[in-house]
């Protein structure tokens, strides 16, 4: 029913040491994103980020978080995340902003979205290397990057993504 | 959570990506870990391990996406919504994206639905209709009113055909209103005609030692052999009267013609009975050589080849004359192939069996004329108004003109007499007066004919004068019924094979009918020129109503419409047409009840026949019990009934008679009588065990009748209880002489409530319930007290026994059995005199509430002892009481009535299988 719908936030925390996101944990991402909803909209915002908030997926090695709002006022709570500008974490605290990347209904297309994105993003770095051995090695990750009986697909979004490149 | 609902989700996330962190405890190791892994690739920039963390992600994501949930099917993919019943087996439900992966993965186990590539459409084509039909009728015969009665009766594969039970409709009540008061049509194509031709003298010579005129007339009645009435008798095995009986059958001579000897004897059986009957008949005739179908001329090619017939429609004029506008595509197919032809008379039989056998010796050809007639029953007071509406005795002009009509292969030198006789029987059809008939003005009931009444006629296609409603054929008031009918207007053309064959070849195809119809000028006008084929010779034979007892007389009379094969639906439909009711085999069964004659071969224990049927009802009865769950099981034991699915009628004649014998010899002791000893020396004689006989001999059950009719009791005309002579212990003992082991039909109605059934006891009352009964005549009668069933403990022994008898099950477990055996064999039987000891080897296939075999004692198994068994009850609705039919040991029934007093003589208890209440009943025998 409408009670279970909600919105899914593609978000990358960005942080200026990358080292220092493998210290993070979606409790503290959930705390960080409650104290900033707190601070921005007060009471009303802390209630309604209790309701059906969480953190479904975190992948410390990118700086990848999903969140999901309740749909009702996912707008509003989303407007409090620029407003985060550091995470508390394990004693300490890392400075970072989140970036979001896409807004979805479901998981599924999220993770789909994520497919292109990260594809995209190897796609640019490779222009940026500096040696060879740089090089190869993203090449090897975008090879890499297609499951065995998946292939199909995944050409697909990138072709995808090329064409989205202007954003 | 539940462990099941924990499992499922960790199915449904199996291919959802974890979040990649690292907790507090492990956070250290993995970081070293990770430092070594960095160490390892500490060369590596960050951008490259950058790389390979998002590679990683995308390839969990893609994983996630486009694996599916649900790991069965396919369709667990798709959202509720778009998911259809069914889908897994038929791929085409699935939305066209998905097919084809579905198709692949049903690939593996391909379904067999390719058989059915045809469309509806193609199936229902004609042609390939009759094929189909063609198929399905290779193992049963099928009846040519086959379609219609299967669009509207519960069909039964019995006898090898296929027969209507009961109507899908409701109609018990209905039926039994048109059998009383109307009419009510029924299809017998299926008993089997056997055709005995020969020298008079020497068929009646051989038929003779199958029948016995102790048991009423037979094939040589003079009524019947001048062919004017067709005749009932019981054959036997030869010269084995009054032991092994066949069963009933019905014969009907052909009328003599031209002082010839030559004659011609149909002999009607029912299809159980002809095994029986053939061999024995060519066994009597000496017919043993069998003349192969293509070689004898009487055999037609059709009769031979069925397959091979040409079809009963002419084939030309669709042909001939293209209806415009109708494509004919299938003519050019046809040509390729051999055109599927429609089966009349018997499909299942080989085209090189033989059906005709000669003797050399006698010269009697015996000839199997099975579905080569069509027989059709009317029932009921009014079925000779039906008759006389839907048939119309043919008109002559052309019969005199034909050269290419249907009659033309007649040897019309052999009937000189053919026209005249054609103009006296439509005379004595059309019920007018006739200077050779007898005329009754005012008869109204098809009743009031004399019993097997044969008529020959020649009657026009019924088809021409079907009505276009369907209407109730009423008697017309200036109806005339003849008494008798002089021995040429028996003769008719049916009797001719030539003649029968063409009739059958030469039958207007519904189609062609149908043309005709709309070629008519007026529409819906009668067809003015009748058409030269439309003329079929057929053969009425009136069948006798109820005629024992002195109520209900001539109840259930009716007609025998015998037509040639082909003509089946076209005399059908009229007749239906004519506001008939139509019964099935259960209807049939219930107008014997209602005409409290036995029914063949439901009745007749002791033909082969009989028994093979009552095998059949026990195995079926059984499997009918056996599919109830134990507990909802009717405790037969307990009721004390010992065989509710059988009746073992071997062994309660013998012991019946064992009873009688043991009271005579007591009696002879005392010497109070001495007419018993030569009876008992004459008994002791047949002490040699014989097969049960069920007592036809006309004298001795007028004897049996007279005795057990209560004397004092009122409503009962003392009609010729002159003439039997009184009961008393001598009479009695002779008459057991001849009749030791023997049973007798009796009818039972009961005097208060109660619905007999199947197989209820026929018990005596002792003289406490006959002076009750004495006494208040609203109760209801007694009861049995409830039995033990210590077979109970002895099943539930086996039950617990497997897990024994499977680690012993190489060494006897017979005698742990054998242990727990003893005690409940030790309990009190009030009532079994001997413990059936010996069915403990048989304990393993106990079925709960039944009496395993060896049965104790059936007579004295119950507080009233047994006589006999019912084979039919019902609530009779023409007598509006319960009414049963069935067997007592005459025996028992004897020994009953001399200890009973006079006023309740004839009295017995009647008790349901599934019941432990006796209701009272009045024993009728009648002749």
């Amino acid at each position: 029913g409408s009670s279970s719908v909600g919105r899914y936030l593609l978000c990358e925390i960005n942080v200026s040491d990358k080292s220092q996101l493998l210290l993070l944990d979606d409790r503290a991402v959930a705390t960080a994103v409650k104290a900033a909803v707190a601070r921005t909209h007060g009471d009303y915002g802390l209630a309604l980020c209790t309701i059906r908030f969480s953190v479904k997926y975190l992948n410390t090695h990118t700086g990848i978080v999903l969140l999901r709002f309740p749909k009702r006022c996912y707008k509003l709570l989303w407007s409090a995340l620029p407003f985060i500008t550091s995470i508390t974490t394990r004693g300490h605290n890392i400075p970072c902003f989140l970036n979001c990347l896409h807004v979805g209904g479901t998981i599924r297309t999220c993770q789909k979205f994520l497919i292109r994105y990260n594809t995209q993003q190897l796609h640019r770095m490779l222009p940026k290397c500096k040696n060879e051995e740089e090089k190869q090695q993203i090449r090897e990750a975008i090879l890499d990057c297609s499951l065995e009986d998946g292939t199909k697909e995944a050409f697909e979004e990138e072709s995808e993504s090329e064409e989205d490149e202007e954003e | 959570m539940s462990a099941a609902k924990v499992k499922m989700r960790e199915k449904k996330m199996r291919n959802q990506p974890a979040s990649v962190q690292y907790s507090t405890s492990t956070l250290n190791e993995d970081r070293n870990a990770q430092n070594g892994d960095t160490s390892v690739t500490g060369k590596l920039p960050v951008s490259g391990l950058f790389a390979r963390a998002r590679s990683a992600e995308v390839k969990a994501m893609l994983k996630a996406v486009t694996k599916t949930t649900g790991s069965s099917h396919l369709f667990g993919a798709l959202p509720k919504h778009m998911r259809r019943r069914a889908m897994s087996h038929n791929t085409k439900r699935l939305p066209r994206r998905l097919r084809d992966v579905a198709n692949r993965m049903a690939g593996s186990k391909k379904k067999k639905e390719q058989a059915k590539n045809k469309s509806r459409k193609a199936r229902r084509r004609h042609g390939n209709l009759l094929l189909e039909f063609n198929r399905r009728q290779r193992k049963n015969i099928w009846l040519e009113t086959h379609i219609w009665h299967a669009k509207r009766f519960h069909m039964v594969k019995k006898w090898g055909y296929c027969l209507g039970d009961r109507p899908t409709y409701k109609c018990y009540r209905p039926c039994y209103r048109a059998m009383s008061s109307h009419c009510l049509l029924q299809d017998l194509s299926y008993y089997c005609c056997i055709e005995l031709q020969g020298e008079e003298d020497k068929l009646l010579a051989a038929l003779s030692q199958m029948t016995s005129k102790q048991a009423g007339p037979t094939f040589a009645a003079a009524l019947c052999l001048s062919g004017c009435r067709q005749g009932s008798v019981t054959v036997y095995r030869a010269g084995q009267f009054p032991s092994q009986p066949l069963g009933p059958v019905t014969f009907l001579w052909r009328p003599r013609t031209q002082d010839s000897t030559h004659r011609q004897l149909w002999i009607w059986a029912h299809p159980t009975l002809k095994q029986d009957l053939l061999p024995e008949l060519q066994a009597v005739c000496q017919c043993c050589e069998a003349v192969l179908p293509p070689v004898v001329p009487v055999v037609t090619p059709a009769e031979a080849n069925p397959i091979l017939e040409p079809e009963s429609r002419p084939e030309n004029p669709p042909e001939a004359k293209p209806v415009p506008g109708t494509k004919r595509k299938r003519s050019s197919k046809d040509a390729g192939g051999p055109p599927a032809k429609k089966i009349l008379g018997d499909g299942t039989r080989l085209p090189t069996t033989p059906v005709t056998w000669k003797s050399s010796s006698t010269g009697i050809v015996i000839n199997d004329l099975t579905m080569e007639m069509v027989r059709y029953r009317l029932i009921g007071p009014q079925s000779h108004s039906v008759l006389a509406e839907t048939l119309e005795a043919a008109t002559q002009h052309e019969s005199a003109s034909t050269t290419g009509g249907c009659f033309s292969h007649t040897k019309r030198f052999f009937f000189p007499s053919c026209f005249l006789f054609c103009q006296q029987v439509v005379c004595v059809y059309a019920f007018l007066s006739n200077h050779h008939c007898v005329i009754h003005p005012g008869i109204y009931s098809t009743g009031e004919l004399p019993s097997g009444t044969v008529l020959g006629l020649t009657v026009d296609d019924p088809r021409l004068t079907l009505p276009t409603k369907k209407v109730k054929a009423l008697p017309s008031v200036k109806q005339l019924m003849l008494r008798g009918v002089p021995a040429h207007c028996c003769q008719s053309f049916l009797w001719e094979q030539s003649v029968r064959d063409n009739v059958t070849d030469n039958k207007i195809s519904e189609q062609e009918l149908n043309r005709m119809r709309s070629e008519v000028l007026v529409p819906g006008s009668r067809l003015s020129p009748t058409p030269l084929q439309g003329r079929v010779p057929i053969l009425l034979v009136h069948q006798p109503g109820k005629q024992v007892g002195h109520e209900m007389n001539s109840w259930g009379a009716g007609f025998d419409l015998l037509l040639p094969k082909g003509w089946g639906m076209a005399f059908w439909v009229p007749l239906v047409y004519r506001g008939v009711r139509i019964g099935g085999l259960n209807m049939s069964l219930k107008h014997s009840q209602n005409k409290a004659a036995p029914h063949f071969p439901h009745d007749y224990p002791d033909c082969p026949a009989g028994v093979r049927l009552q095998e059949e009802q026990e195995a079926e009865f059984l499997d009918k019990f056996k599919r109830h769950p134990p507990a909802k099981r009717t405790n037969y034991i307990k009721h004390g009934c010992l065989a509710p699915f059988c009746c073992p009628w071997q062994q309660l004649a013998e012991e019946w008679e064992l009873i009688m014998r043991d009271g005579g010899e007591e009696r002879k002791e005392d010497s109070q009588i001495q007419t018993t000893t030569q009876t008992d020396s004459v008994m002791e004689e047949k002490m040699t065990s014989q097969d049960i006989t069920v007592t036809r001999d006309r004298k001795s059950l007028r004897l049996l009748s007279g005795w057990c009719r209560p004397t004092t009791s009122k409503g009962q005309r003392p009609v010729r209880v002159g003439e039997v002579p009184p009961l008393s212990r001598s009479a009695a003992m002779s008459f057991l002489a001849a009749h030791g082991m023997s049973l007798v039909w009796v009818r039972l109605s009961l005097f208060s409530k109660g619905k007999p059934e199947f197989h209820a006891m026929l018990c005596v009352p002792t003289a406490e319930d006959l002076k009750l009964l004495g006494k208040k005549q609203g109760n209801g009668g007694p009861q049995e007290p409830l039995h033990r069933d210590h077979f109970k403990s002895r099943i539930k022994c086996w039950k617990k026994d497997p897990k024994k008898a499977a680690t012993s099950s190489v060494s006897s477990t017979k005698p742990e059995c054998k242990g727990s055996d003893f005690p409940s064999a030790s309990d009190p039987d009030p009532t079994t005199s001997e413990d059936p000891q010996s069915s403990s080897q048989a304990s393993s296939d106990l079925i709960l509430g039944l009496w395993p075999d060896p049965l104790p004692s059936v007579t004295s198994h119950c507080s009233r002892v047994t006589l006999g068994w019912a084979t039919q009850g019902d609530f009779s609705l023409s007598s509006g009481c319960g009414e049963a039919l069935g067997f007592v040991s005459v025996a028992g029934l004897l020994s009953t009535l001399l200890n009973q007093p006079l006023e309740h003589r004839g009295k017995l208890l009647l008790r349901n299988p599934n019941s432990l209440h006796y209701r009272f009943a009045k024993i009728n025998i009648e002749v």
